[in-house]
């Protein structure tokens, strides 16, 4: 209904007798309720509660025996912590380079099945199948590969007679994460790759077709039409990725536990280790590292939201 | 600091048994009551059967007593434990090992100097889990730290494994040289899944060294990391580092892929690792065992020429069972801890387990094709001085996680220097 709809409706209602109008619309709770009840109880009960403890616990030593005020004496502590900063580094470099690689490795293997190469029904259940296995799978599958003895890398190295180049991938300092961000790009690339298929196919053809018609280059198509036009897709599955590696735990935890010299520690694993492997019941140190993180990923993620809005409202 | 000097033969196993069996002679308990055991050892069969064993004995000598027991892997078990205790829901009895502090700080063990016959128990075993004044654990798993060796390769390289004193520093690292030079890779280790594998030599160096008061000192802050006998000693393992005496994969390598690394591929020739050692190398060979004609031998650590003490070493107490101090049936509890506690059962858990207990056993009535290991085994110990507890066991918080980063792993593995090892160290041991 527009404003003028709008103004010429008033006068005819004010005409009605008050006895014959209809009561004012209100919302009808009794119906309402119920259905919001379940979500909203599992909503406060393991988001929301846990997320206020999580900064209440933050500023006391949370012991079994009861909560000790220590005001933000953990968040000093941290402020010094050489192996929190570390951790935070490893894992911004994580978030940052793994969703490039993914996402831009994705799109070159989506527009190779959307050409239809040959094979492409095998390229395409063989590129997703290892986002299917489970962290702890592809962990233990990747430090077999990984060995510096019998792994395959090492030994395909030997095979063509660059032995010198042979190493212990996630034994050493310089390679260790590089090696970890490779598995993730490993497992995660087939799965974007199968959204952004879905996104080329979905591109309106009279628009491929007319740029053909005007004898667009391949590459020009590429660039000045299909990337516009999937833009917020890849968008958004660079904001999946990189929220995805800052949560990373389980990989590192079975390849390398952070380890060697703290290189792969990533804030999670940091944070599991002061929680339950650093001999004490005390849970407010950790509590403040998860605090500190939430805040951080929640600013990362709000200026990517930002910035995906910023190009939509370009685009349209 | 936990410190008891021994001079015994074999601690661990050595002393007779003169007791008779108690597990008939067990109170029993008068109410039908169920104890519930939440252990480690799910995957460790010999230590499961052995358990599994008591748990019979004692249910047979107390009827109307059942324990029902729930196997973990370590990890999970101690996942569970802190959120069951917390929660005021923990077992009865369950797995810990001393360096948990964390239960006795918090009051979370009931006090066990009553009802357990400690006359069955090693004095040392017992005081590694007495705090102020009190045991809180009865110490089922005993180890020391073992320098294994091929004698077959050792007698190759013309080496042999000296009479009763270690090797010296120079003649180590020239027997290292020695197998360098002829490709074959000296020492086994492997550190990716274990904290502390890589850390033995350095540790049993800097205890021989600094001697016991002086390496407690160390461990807990009191000396500094620069002292130059700790630089000293850290030099040493640093020049076999550099000689390449370690696995160029060590820093990745498991466990136990380090056992078979020592025995059957490639094969070394030396291993230092805990007396569990055997628990997986007497396994038959296709269960990831030695080979049956393995020609395993037992030395010494090489001693630094100016050592404190060259007969100290490290011996540490692991699988240990604890009470939950709000069990409610703390005497049914106490009880089935007791029945461990005797003569027969330590014998038991020798000839299962293959390691040695802190239950008083006699190694001597151990018979059949392993009689011989355990003499052997028993030879390398006397007369030694003992340290309780390996580094990891002993340090807490950031200092515990640094050495096991740097002093486990980056060293060995030669990606640190002697100098960041200090500054490294350093700097832990004044953080929190």
């Amino acid at each position: 209904m527009s404003t003028t709809d709008v103004a010429a409706a008033a006068p005819v209602r004010a005409s009605i007798p008050a006895r014959l109008a209809l009561p004012a619309e209100r919302p009808a709770w009794a119906a309402i309720i119920p259905f919001l009840l379940p979500a909203a109880v599992f909503y406060v009960g393991l988001t929301a509660y846990p997320v206020v403890r999580t900064v209440w616990n933050s500023v006391h030593e949370v012991l079994p025996a009861g909560d000790i005020f220590v005001g933000t004496a953990h968040y000093a502590e941290l402020w010094l912590d050489e192996t929190f900063w570390r951790a935070v580094r490893n894992t911004l470099t994580w978030a940052i380079a793994a969703p490039l690689l993914e996402v831009g490795i994705a799109l070159l293997l989506a527009l190779a099945l959307y050409a239809k190469v040959p094979g492409g029904r095998f390229l395409r259940v063989a590129w997703f199948t290892p986002v299917l296995m489970s962290y702890v799978v592809v962990g233990i599958l990747w430090t077999w590969i990984y060995n510096y003895d019998w792994g395959a890398v090492n030994v395909l190295l030997r095979a063509v007679g660059l032995e010198d180049w042979a190493n212990p991938w996630l034994g050493t300092t310089g390679t260790a994460l590089p090696a970890l961000i490779l598995v993730t790009t490993w497992m995660w690339t087939g799965f974007n790759m199968v959204v952004l298929l879905a996104a080329l196919h979905s591109l309106p053809s009279e628009v491929i077709e007319a740029a053909e018609l005007d004898r667009c280059s391949w590459a020009a198509k590429l660039w000045h039409i299909v990337i516009p036009l999937v833009r917020p897709t890849l968008l958004n599955l660079l904001v999946l990725s990189c929220v995805g590696k800052m949560k990373i735990f389980d990989l590192v935890w079975i390849a390398t536990k952070g380890g060697p010299l703290w290189s792969t520690e990533t804030v999670s694993t940091y944070t599991y280790k002061r929680a339950f492997e650093w001999s004490t019941f005390d849970l407010g140190y950790p509590s403040a590292i998860a605090t500190v993180w939430f805040v951080i990923v929640m600013a990362g993620v709000g200026l990517l939201t930002w910035t995906l809005r910023q190009r939509q409202r370009l685009e349209y | 600091m936990k410190t008891l000097r021994r001079r015994a033969l074999g601690t661990a196993f050595a002393v007779m048994a003169t007791l008779p069996a108690g597990l008939g002679a067990a109170p029993a308990i008068a109410q039908a009551q169920e104890i519930t055991l939440w252990s480690h050892w799910a995957a460790e069969q010999p230590k499961r059967q052995f358990v599994e064993e008591a748990v019979r004995r004692f249910q047979a000598a107390n009827p109307g007593v059942t324990v029902r027991t729930t196997w973990y892997e370590k990890n999970a078990l101690y996942a569970a434990l802190r959120t069951a205790l917390r929660a005021g829901q923990g077992p009865d009895v369950f797995y810990a090992e001393p360096d948990q502090v964390e239960y006795v700080q918090n009051n979370f063990l009931l006090d066990l100097s009553q009802g357990i016959n400690w006359n069955n128990v090693e004095p040392w075993a017992r005081q590694i889990w007495t705090h102020n004044g009190r045991a809180y654990g009865l110490p089922l798993e005993a180890w020391t730290v073992e320098m294994y060796v091929n004698t077959r390769k050792l007698q190759e390289l013309g080496g042999s494994v000296p009479p009763s004193l270690p090797h010296s520093q120079g003649e180590f690292l020239d027997l290292v040289r020695r197998a360098r030079a002829r490709n074959v890779v000296p020492i086994s280790a492997g550190v990716g899944d274990r904290p502390f594998p890589g850390a033995f030599l350095t540790h049993e160096t800097l205890l021989m060294r600094l001697g016991l008061q002086d390496y407690g000192r160390l461990l807990a802050g009191e000396i500094r990391w620069d002292d130059p006998r700790v630089v000293e000693s850290l030099r040493f393992i640093r020049s076999l580092v550099d000689a390449r005496a370690f696995p160029p994969g060590v820093a990745t390598m498991q466990l136990g892929q380090s056992h078979t690394y020592f025995h059957t591929n490639p094969g070394t020739l030396f291993f230092p690792m805990g007396s569990w050692y055997t628990s997986r190398a007497f396994n038959p060979s296709d269960q990831g065992g030695q080979p049956a004609d393995f020609p395993l031998g037992v030395m010494r650590v090489p001693a630094p020429e100016n050592a404190a003490c060259t007969r100290c070493r490290t011996i540490a107490v692991g699988g240990s069972y604890v009470v939950n101090a709000r069990t409610r049936h703390p005497d049914a509890a106490r009880a089935f801890l007791d029945a461990f506690a005797t003569p027969e059962m330590g014998n038991l858990w020798l000839q299962n387990v293959m390691v040695q207990t802190g239950i008083k056993a006699d190694a001597s009535r151990i018979e059949g094709p392993r009689a011989g290991y355990f003499r052997q085994l028993a030879a390398a110990n006397e007369g030694s001085d003992y340290f309780f507890g390996i580094p990891q066991q002993v340090l807490q918080g950031r200092a515990r996680d640094t050495f096991t980063q740097v002093v486990n792993n980056a060293f060995i593995s030669g990606q640190v220097s002697v100098d960041e090892v200090v500054r490294q160290m350093s700097a832990a041991q004044q953080a929190r």
